[in-house]
């Protein structure tokens, strides 16, 4: 049994998970449909913000080099690395310079990615998570499991246990409400006093070089503002040419997100502290990271460079709200995850993560920048397949399906015969149990299959 | 080679002309606004759930003091405020209040200045300079921001001044808020958690007068 299906039945097995997940990712659902519902055209505005990215990714080079050329010009300093360990060591050696002893960090699925926490830890830099999930699950130790809100698996109960155990001064009352100003109280000196602040970037714009950060909380400006040193570490398709472009960008990611029409928080950072003013860092930093960014552009996979990183694809994912975000196993979850993973980490040991997906089309419905997540899932299974990493029983089995398939007389026989059978067993249109499908059948039922195969049917309606 | 150089190798291609990328933007769908009626299209998004501000109108900039007292007053604050050093404020009588202009780590009110707001979103925009902090305004549990209702302009693309840009320049719409545990919303999560908006009707003279 591979890793994936170890963890994603492990996660079947778990109620509260499932109760977790399905609070926050219900939500995130429902609200994102009144706010697409209330937008006046958002099947044009996601084909726009499609063709912005798309001419970004063409053109990534040139627009790097203006970005980097108008971000020196604003004193900032930046930085490329090819790799994630790359990334980290430049990150680890501002610090030194700095001489920090804590950094404050706003959330950043990148620094996640290149594996920053634990770049930090090894260096002996105390980190402070300042995002409201990210401190949970710090706390907790454990990974995000959602892009967006990456406490999702947590329960307020775990919550509360958690921070009363942690926190120095911990809630009372057993409210949501509590447990937030609780984590307020433990994080507000934390991020004064750090030395360092470390954030992503939601969008690099190419003609100010400003780097654009988005939040609900507030915490990136808290964490970003008093330390002397500002860090950067963005991928290299953050890129936008210009405001307007990001403005339409923000639009689609809100409202994607989580179905607001704009984040609380919305700014863009120019340099460090000019001659003059009250506040900001003394240094500003960019790290532009490539980490496998340059090489899925090249191999079949620039669509997938759209992402905004909006989550909806995941919140709107039949597989993704029965296993949460762990039982992918990479740091992308969900059907985003299921196409990132394999050009991040290697398909060999993610080539399954391909088949979590029904095909259902969802992800793709809901992307604000219309990415084909089927078909970029359907091409990791034949690359996959082409490579000899499927099972031999699963090669064995579509050996002889397609063997079948191929000869129509004997493939509607088959497929009839199966029918009939799997009726059988049926109860009330749903199947609890079925010989060699154990691993399906266990935590949920298989519809019972209609009367007769698709192709009869059809082509007895074709006869009236 | 060095990363630079190999991540640029890798991605060669002509430069984009700015034609190009003006003629992606076209006409952005975006939410519809009454250009005729600015003031109440900001102030119905204003109070919207998600935004949650409260508002109050003030004819001149001599009203200021009397309308945070107000407001304070209100909301059971001392008359103590973090006021930026805008020139522009010398005008009012601040007697009646205990003012300072670096906020304390638990600051309770602080007074900022908005450039313009967007009535699409009800979003306050801000810029930093000599005279106008950043900080203060997310340390801070009230924030009070005076508006000149002249400011007011209709969609998100009017935010940013064309030309050079300041070292930040920031959007708020709304409270500090978060949905992190349970998708529950909760106001006042780092930040503010009062946002309260006074309209100035009078001219309000731009800073660069000064
Ligand atoms: S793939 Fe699309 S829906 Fe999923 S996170 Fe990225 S932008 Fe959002």
């Amino acid at each position: 049994m591979s890793s994936f299906t170890t963890r994603a039945d492990a996660a079947l097995a778990d109620p509260i998970l499932k109760i977790a997940v399905e609070r926050t990712a219900g939500t995130a659902q429902a609200k994102r449909a009144i706010a697409i519902d209330a937008f006046p055209d958002f099947e044009a505005a996601r084909t726009r913000a499609a063709a912005i990215k798309d001419h970004v990714i063409a053109h990534l080079g040139p627009y790097l080099e203006q970005f980097e050329a108008n971000a020196i010009a604003a004193g900032a300093q930046v930085h490329w690395a090819q790799t994630a360990d790359e990334a980290c060591r430049i990150v680890i050696a501002i610090c030194k310079a700095a001489n920090a002893k804590t950094v404050a960090r706003s959330k950043s699925m990148l620094g996640e990615e290149i594996g920053l926490p634990h770049a930090l830890e090894e260096a002996g830099i105390g980190r402070v998570e300042t995002d409201l999930a990210e401190h949970i699950i710090q706390l907790a130790d454990e990974r995000p499991s959602h892009i967006i809100w990456p406490a999702m698996h947590k329960t307020s109960e775990q919550v509360s246990a958690l921070f009363k155990a942690k926190h120095r001064t911990p809630h009372e009352e057993e409210t949501i409400a509590a447990m937030a100003q609780s984590a307020r109280r433990e994080l507000r000196g934390a991020m004064l006093g750090a030395d360092v602040g470390i954030s992503g970037a939601n969008f690099l714009i190419a003609d100010s070089g400003a780097v654009c950060t988005v939040t609900n909380e507030g915490n990136a400006e808290l964490s970003l503002v008093p330390p002397r040193v500002h860090i950067v570490t963005a991928g290299i398709e953050k890129i936008v040419p210009s405001m307007p472009h990001a403005i339409h960008m923000l639009r689609m990611l809100a409202r994607s997100a989580t179905g607001a029409a704009l984040t609380q928080y919305t700014t863009f950072y120019t340099g460090p502290k000019r001659p003059g003013d009250r506040d900001g860092p003394e240094e500003m930093h960019i790290v532009l990271v490539d980490n496998g960014r340059t090489k899925m552009r090249e191999e079949g996979l620039a669509e997938m460079l759209r992402c905004i990183r909006c989550g909806a694809c995941m919140n709107h994912c039949v597989v993704f709200r029965q296993i949460g975000g762990h039982a992918y196993g990479g740091t992308y979850p969900g059907p985003m995850g299921a196409v990132l993973t394999p050009a991040l980490d290697g398909l060999a040991p993610n080539r399954d993560l391909a088949h979590a997906c029904t095909l259902n089309g969802m992800c793709q419905q809901v992307c604000p920048v219309k990415i084909p997540l089927p078909t970029l899932l359907k091409g990791w299974r034949e690359k996959s397949w082409r490579e000899g990493l499927e099972p031999t029983s699963m090669r064995a089995g579509l050996s002889l399906w397609a063997w079948v398939a191929t000869r129509p007389a004997l493939y509607r026989l088959g497929t009839a015969i199966a029918i009939r059978a799997i009726r059988l067993l049926g109860r009330n249109g749903w199947i609890a149990r079925l010989p060699l499908a154990g691993g399906w059948t266990r935590y949920r039922d298989l519809p019972k299959p209609a009367a007769q195969t698709f192709m009869n049917q059809y082509k007895q309606e074709q006869r009236k | 080679m060095s990363a630079r150089a190999a991540i640029l190798a890798r991605l060669q291609s002509p430069a984009p002309d700015a034609s190009q990328a003006a003629a992606l933007l076209g006409t952005p769908e975006r939410p519809a606004v009454d250009a005729t009626n600015l003031l109440s299209e900001f102030l119905a998004r204003l109070a919207l759930p998600s935004v949650n501000a409260s508002h109050d109108v003030i004819a001149s900039l001599t009203d200021l003091p009397a309308a945070i007292a107000r407001y304070l007053a209100d909301q059971h604050e001392p008359l103590t405020l973090c006021c930026p050093p805008d020139p522009r404020l010398d005008v009012c009588d601040w007697s009646a209040f205990t003012l300072h202009a670096t906020a304390a780590p638990d600051e309770t009110a602080t007074l900022a200045i908005a450039r313009t707001a967007i009535a699409e979103t009800g979003s306050l925009i801000f810029e930093t300079s000599p005279t106008a902090p950043m900080l203060p305004n997310f340390l801070t549990l009230h924030h009070i921001v005076l508006l000149p209702v002249a400011a007011i302009a209709a969609h998100l693309e009017d935010a940013p001044l064309p030309g050079p840009q300041p070292r930040a320049h920031y959007w708020i719409t709304g409270v500090s808020g978060t949905t992190d545990i349970e998708g529950t919303y909760v106001r006042g999560a780092h930040g503010p958690r009062f946002l309260h908006v006074i309209l100035l009707r009078d001219e309000f003279p731009h800073i660069s007068d000064h």
